[in-house]
This record gives structure tokens, C-alpha cells and sequence, in this order.
């Protein structure tokens, strides 16, 4: 059914910023993280977002969004001078996560209010399938 | 002189080819494929549910149990505009 299409379209969308606000949780958590697998410290965790054409045989073709990769953001870490810390170098420089709690806050908003359009795009669709049944009563 | 038939053998033909096609009628077959698809989004939803309780994903849980309602809302729509109409035949004088 047509409708259904677009409620697809809106899953895709909610279910993309869910992957973004793990990726954002995960940055939160490792503000701090001077160890890491690698050896270096955290790097901030990004997603990339790519459309997926939904349906193309129709015209005005819908498109829902993918999670395509999760990527490591290439910024300088963070460098700060604590020779107490156990991970400083001989200098006593400490290199911490490339992180910056701002940003991170923003694109938090960004992912929540995202999720909420989607949600209310999903929810007038709906409407508009309801209101449609409405016809001739 | 030829042209002419008899009235009742025309009418039994009609009743005839009607009654072949009441047996997988048009309408019947629709209101089969459409019961169909319900079913199959209502198990799409099912599955969904289930996946959910295996922490699977709210969100698409919850929207393959809005497309089963509407599917089945969709469903309910053309099942009351037919027995209504068959009401209406019903209520005809005869």
C-alpha cells in the first residue's frame, strides 16, 4: 500500500538517528578515555548518512535514509599538560579524546528533534491515511 | 422472424453465466487478496513484536503494529461498504 511506503521512509529516518545518538553516547562516554585498543586515545565517533531510493518505479520517488559507515573523526586529539596522569608522555603532556562536549551537545538536539519530525511525519501520514478512509461517511 | 427469441430461455442463459461467475467472482477474489495482505502485515508485526522482547528495535516494532492496525482499519472500511450495500438490497420491495 501507498502509504506504507512512507511510513518506511520515516522508519529509515528514526532508525538513522538512533545509530547517530549511539554514536553520540559513545563520544559522551569516552570524553575522557586516554586508552583505547589502538593504543591512542578515544576518537570521536561520526556516522554518514546516505539515501536509499524506496521506490523508484513510481513518480516522485521516495527516498529513506542509511547509516552507511561509522566513521572516526582525523581532528588532533587534545593536548594537555598533567605529568601526574599515568598515560602522560616524558614531557608530561597528556593526549586526550578530540572531543568537544559542545558540539557533541548540538548534534544530540539535532538527533532528538530529527527523530521527532520523523515521528510526526510517520504521525500525519497516518492522519492523512485516516482522514482518507473518512470519505463518504 | 429469426431475430425473435423466446423471453424466458435469454434469461435463464443470463442466470446461467452469473452463476458460473459467482463462484470466483471479482469481488470475491479482491476481498480474498486483501484479507491476504492483512494477514501477512499482521504477521510482519507479530514477528516485530517478537524481535522487540529479543530487544530488538522500538521504533520499527511499533510501526509494523500502526501498519497492521491500518491495514486491518483499510480492511474493516471495505467490509462494512459491502455489507451495507448488501443491507440495501436486502430492504429493496419487491
Amino acid at each position: 500500500m501507498d502509504y506504507f511506503r512512507i511510513f518506511d521512509a520515516s522508519a529509515s529516518g528514526m532508525l538513522a538517528q538512533k545509530i547517530r545518538m549511539n554514536a553520540i553516547a559513545s563520544n559522551l562516554a569516552n570524553i575522557e578515555t586516554t586508552r583505547t585498543e589502538t593504543g591512542e586515545p578515544y576518537r570521536r565517533k561520526d556516522v554518514v548518512f546516505a539515501s536509499v531510493v524506496m521506490d523508484a518505479l513510481r513518480e516522485g520517488s521516495l527516498e529513506g535514509v542509511k547509516v552507511v559507515d561509522v566513521v572516526d573523526d582525523p581532528s588532533p586529539f587534545k593536548v594537555v599538560y598533567d605529568p601526574g596522569h599515568p598515560d602522560a608522555d616524558e614531557n608530561g603532556f597528556v593526549r586526550l579524546p578530540n572531543i568537544n562536549v559542545i558540539e557533541e551537545m548540538i548534534n544530540m538536539i539535532m538527533a532528538s528533534r530529527v527523530y521527532e519530525a520523523n515521528v510526526n511525519a510517520f504521525n500525519i501520514s497516518k492522519n492523512m491515511l485516516m482522514k482518507a478512509l473518512e470519505i463518504g461517511r | 422472424m429469426s431475430g425473435i427469441r423466446p423471453v424466458g430461455q435469454n434469461i435463464s442463459n443470463q442466470l446461467q453465466k452469473s452463476e458460473k461467475k459467482s463462484d470466483g467472482g471479482e469481488f470475491g477474489r479482491l476481498l480474498d487478496e486483501t484479507i491476504g495482505k492483512v494477514a501477512s502485515v499482521q504477521k510482519e508485526a507479530e514477528e516485530a513484536v517478537r524481535s522487540l522482547a529479543k530487544g530488538g528495535d522500538v521504533a520499527s516494532a511499533m510501526i509494523a503494529m500502526e501498519k497492521a492496525d491500518l491495514s486491518f482499519e483499510i480492511m474493516l472500511e471495505v467490509r462494512n461498504k459491502l455489507v451495507s450495500a448488501y443491507e440495501e438490497i436486502m430492504r429493496m420491495q419487491v
